[in-house]
């Protein structure tokens, strides 16, 4: 699937407009100009970055607005009621603009925030992870095949068999407390750990995508030549080869991201996630369910978060498809 | 010792240890002439017939076992059914509860004036599943297998500690049980438990004056094993009842079904109503689910009873508005449970480092994230207020440290203390049983010892492993979550198991020979209102080391089906009162 100008642009019947351009266009202005062109695609990045910058930026945030995600209020409960929030739609005041968790009266705004940090920062990291050691792998697998293929492709075979949610709730114990051995917070040796599993057994995937790529990609004629010109192995990988990959590659990213932070509530809700005090999205969601028949607005705050950066997530990564792959149909009109 | 739930009920959050008599029992009539009607007992009459069903959380019960049997709900779930006991607690509401009635004995026992040789008789008639008749010898030997602490553990120790058998050096009985096939000695063991010549009368020599044996005899541990079935490690799951039900059916995670004992004899017994005709428990089912179906009350679930206890969400649903459809089958009140955070003395030897930890605490967010005005009461000491005789305000959060301490607790004041002790304050962990409840109250603990400058890790432990982990002294931390309720209506099962050298639930491994000697002197007093202001001291003694911090004397709150009568919170096992039960209309 290689995207050189030429291939595009004829895929391209572009406007009018565009015509003088796109003779000298390059495959990333390219993809960006068909982006630009999806509204949802862009409402879909104003809401994602909107999600960063607020989780980047929560604690000035939470502190400018006089906000705690870690200190109890016993004053926003009611005693009476179990310790339920006091007043209605859970609490919601002056004091507390999303109202107020039960039994502990701390803050929903600022535990969704700091929240949004948790859960972004495992899906971030635990993605990143997953894109260089699959491509990585995938390329060398793709690339050399022979015994090394075998005994790559054999070991993604190995990894993707493993069932994964069993594994990491077996696992969750005995690693959490090597990487507690190792100086971490009990909080930070959960994070990580969910980092490490889901990189672990989320590079197989794209592992296989790539190699399938780079399988056809290296009978192509500018690899051949490449390669009859004397070009190290590893210029032809990461110079030639790689750069037809980025389309997959981000394709790839922007699918998984959201399937992690989905996955990371899942486990919490499991109790394998994230620990005490730590808020996360999962966290707060399997903490909520119990409260939706009495609380229904705690269960609607991380559930409403969740689907909108999952539902945007999944938005952009199709319409970045699209964008980038000029044998979809959808932007060729 | 009771190990916590599978997910943790918020009894299990508790530590649902030896979880047995409270409440104010004190000059209770022992009525001897127990009749086993309904009226005798205290509740109403039943119609037979039917299906009883019980929901719980948790994976299986502790133990089946009856020497090993030590949670309380356990204790009167199987009591109701399965397993006879000398002498039982009375089924009736309130502290009428928590007079004991002859079961498998004759009467309430012949106790020797100085009460130190206790004999009961059996009634005719008593037998196994089998329709062996049970002896004396059946009990001596089920009351030999709480000797035998490696194979049969987790169960009471009473039989240990009160029988009079030689010690050895290190404090153990040099009796081991009857598993050992040479290298035990029972000579020691036969003196101090004989029988009758017609087998009927078991009589124990105890080492010491124990005024209320009757009582310790209602535990399970002092009821018969047939020698010839005892399977030893595996008698959990092979266990001969005696009382009106049987196990037909025992699948760990999945169901335990009782049906009739067509062997037991309702002449030989005045203490068991045996209503229903059927009891179902139905395993590892999520609390939040419990709560609801119990809530909607539909189908079987109306002849539904929890093992467990209602999750916070639920209380103000059920307790808030008078609900008409909650009224006349709910209860809110106390249980004989004193939530405590242990500070481990090896860990944490400063006494003002462990009073620093104590006026740290933030009690009034404790007492929120359980629930607020359904947790309970801010607690002083490890004593009850229901357990009358003993209490006493113990002054702990008035004038104990000098000052008065809020409920909020005060950094301040912990901060002084810290800079007073002389050495650095160590870094400490938190151990709790996973489960939403205790991670809060953990979130709170770190939240309110750090204002204080104390550093505190949290580490939530799968609530099966729970008391695995704390009680293995390579294993514990500085701060482990437990709970307590008295054995009976006296602080000598309270002071001594938490805090004596060799109690049995000395979590903060408290070694003090000073304190021991004063307990000894305490559990030795037949003089009860002078035992009772000793215990007191000895309670305040021990807040003054700061070797446990009080939070809350916790209630209990249950749902069960509008189909099921005779239900109420029976005060001496904080639980429901399991043998009264019956389905109104089956």
């Amino acid at each position: 699937m290689s995207l050189d100008t030429a291939d595009a642009s004829a895929a391209s019947p572009a406007a009018a407009s565009t015509e003088d351009t796109f003779a000298g266009i390059s495959l990333r202005r390219l993809a960006w100009r068909r982006l630009k062109r999806d509204k949802g695609a862009m409402i879909a990045m104003g809401v994602l970055i909107l999600v960063f910058v607020t989780a980047l930026l929560a604690p000035l945030i939470v502190s400018v607005l006089g906000l705690s995600p870690y200190d109890f209020d016993n004053s926003a409960l009611d005693p009476a009621l179990g310790s339920l929030p006091a007043g209605s739609w859970g609490g919601v005041s002056a004091d507390h603009p999303l109202g107020v968790e039960p039994l502990t009266g701390r803050d929903l705004l600022a535990r969704l925030l700091y929240g949004a940090r948790v859960s972004m920062f495992i899906a971030l990291t635990a993605v990143t992870l997953i894109a260089i050691i699959g491509t990585v792998v995938g390329i060398v697998a793709g690339y050399k095949s022979g015994w090394v293929d075998t005994i790559i492709g054999r070991s993604t075979d190995l990894l993707l068999a493993f069932p994964f949610i069993l594994m990491l709730i077996a696992l969750s114990p005995v690693l959490t407390q090597r990487l507690e051995a190792l100086g971490l917070s009990p909080e930070n040796a959960r994070i990580i750990y969910l980092v490490i599993v889901f990189a672990f057994f989320g590079w197989p995937y794209l592992a296989r995508l790539i190699r399938g790529q780079v399988l056809s990609l290296r009978e192509r004629e500018f690899v051949e030549a490449a390669v009859a010109s004397g070009a190290p192995t590893r210029r032809i990988l990461f110079k030639e080869i790689l750069p037809n990959l980025w389309a997959p590659i981000i394709v790839y990213v922007t699918i998984s991201l959201p399937t992690l932070i989905a996955a990371e509530a899942a486990l919490s809700y499991l109790g394998v996630g994230v620990i005490e005090p730590t808020p996360s999205w999962g966290k707060m969601l399997a903490d909520s369910v119990r409260y939706f028949a009495v609380v229904p607005t705690y269960l609607f705050i991380p559930g409403t978060a969740l689907f909108v950066v999952v539902y945007a997530f999944n938005v952009f990564g199709d319409a970045v498809r699209d964008a980038l792959d000029p044998r979809t149909g959808r932007n060729l009109r | 010792m009771g190990k916590a739930y599978k997910n943790g009920l918020r009894l299990a959050a508790v530590a649902s240890v030896g979880a047995l008599a409270l409440a104010a029992c004190g000059g209770g009539s022992t009525s001897s002439d127990a009749s086993g009607s309904a009226a005798a007992a205290g509740v109403t009459e039943g119609t037979k017939g039917g299906t009883i069903n019980a929901l719980t959380l948790s994976e299986q019960w502790q133990h089946v076992d009856p020497q090993r049997m030590y949670t309380g709900v356990d204790i009167a779930f199987f009591t109701g059914y399965t397993t006879r006991t000398l002498t039982q607690y009375k089924y009736a509401p309130g502290a009428e509860g928590t007079t004991i009635v002859p079961d498998m004995a004759t009467d309430l026992g012949t106790a020797s004036a100085d009460a130190k040789t206790w004999s009961f008789t059996i009634r005719d008639g008593v037998s196994f599943q089998d329709g062996t008749p049970v002896t004396c010898e059946d009990i001596k030997y089920g009351v030999s297998r709480t000797f035998a602490t490696d194979i049969i553990t987790d169960g009471p120790a009473y039989a240990i500690s009160y029988l009079d058998i030689p010690k050895l050096e290190d404090g153990t009985s040099e009796y081991k049980g009857p598993f050992l096939a040479e290298g035990s000695i029972v000579a020691g063991f036969d003196k101090a438990v004989t029988c009758s010549e017609d087998n009927k009368t078991i009589t124990f020599k105890l080492n010491r004056p124990v005024g209320d044996f009757n009582y310790a005899v209602t535990l399970p541990a002092f009821s018969p094993v047939p020698k010839a079935a005892d399977t030893g490690e595996k008698y959990d799951d092979n266990y001969v009842a005696t009382g009106p039900y049987k196990i037909q059916e025992y699948t760990k995670g999945q169901k335990m079904v009782l049906v009739r004992n067509e062997n037991w004899d309702p002449a030989s017994d005045d203490y068991h109503l045996a209503y229903p005709d059927q009891i179902v428990v139905s395993f590892a089912i999520d609390a939040a689910a419990i709560d609801q179906r119990l809530i909607a009350d539909a189908g079987e679930d109306k002849t539904a009873v929890m093992v467990g206890q209602l999750q916070p969400e639920n209380l103000a649903t059920i307790f808030g508005t008078d609900d008409p459809r909650f009224k006349d089958r709910s209860v809110d009140g106390y249980d004989p449970y004193v939530r405590y955070t242990v500070i481990n003395t090896q860990k944490v030897p400063n006494l003002k480092q462990r009073i620093a930890i104590a006026v740290a605490i933030n009690r009034a967010e404790v007492i929120a994230a359980r629930g607020g005005d359904f947790a309970g009461d801010i607690a002083d000491g490890v004593i009850k207020p229901n357990l009358a005789a003993d209490y006493a305000p113990s002054g702990m959060w008035t004038d104990m440290f000098g000052q008065a301490v809020p409920d909020t607790g005060d950094p301040e004041f912990a901060k002084k203390l810290i800079a007073e002790s002389g050495e650095p304050m160590p870094e400490l962990t938190y151990q709790f049983p996973q489960n939403p409840v205790d991670e809060k109250i953990a979130a709170s603990y770190q939240a309110a010892l750090a204002k204080a400058g104390i550093t505190v890790k949290l580490e939530p432990i799968e609530p099966s492993q729970y008391y695995g982990i704390v009680f293995d002294p390579e294993k514990a931390q500085a701060l482990i979550r437990s709970g307590w309720a008295p054995d009976w209506q006296n602080a000598s099962t309270v002071i001594p198991e938490l805090f004596g050298k060799t109690g049995g639930f000395n979590l903060g491994l408290v070694d003090d020979p000073a304190f021991e000697a004063k307990v000894q002197e305490a559990a030795a007093m037949t003089d009860r209102a002078a035992q009772g202001k000793a215990w007191q001291a000895l309670n305040k003694e021990a807040m003054q080391n700061a070797w446990v911090v009080p939070t809350v004397f916790g209630k209990a709150q249950f749902l069960w089906g509008s189909n099921v009568g005779n239900a109420f919170l029976w005060d001496p096992y904080g639980s429901m009162p399991y043998g009264a039960l019956f389905v109104k209309s089956a």
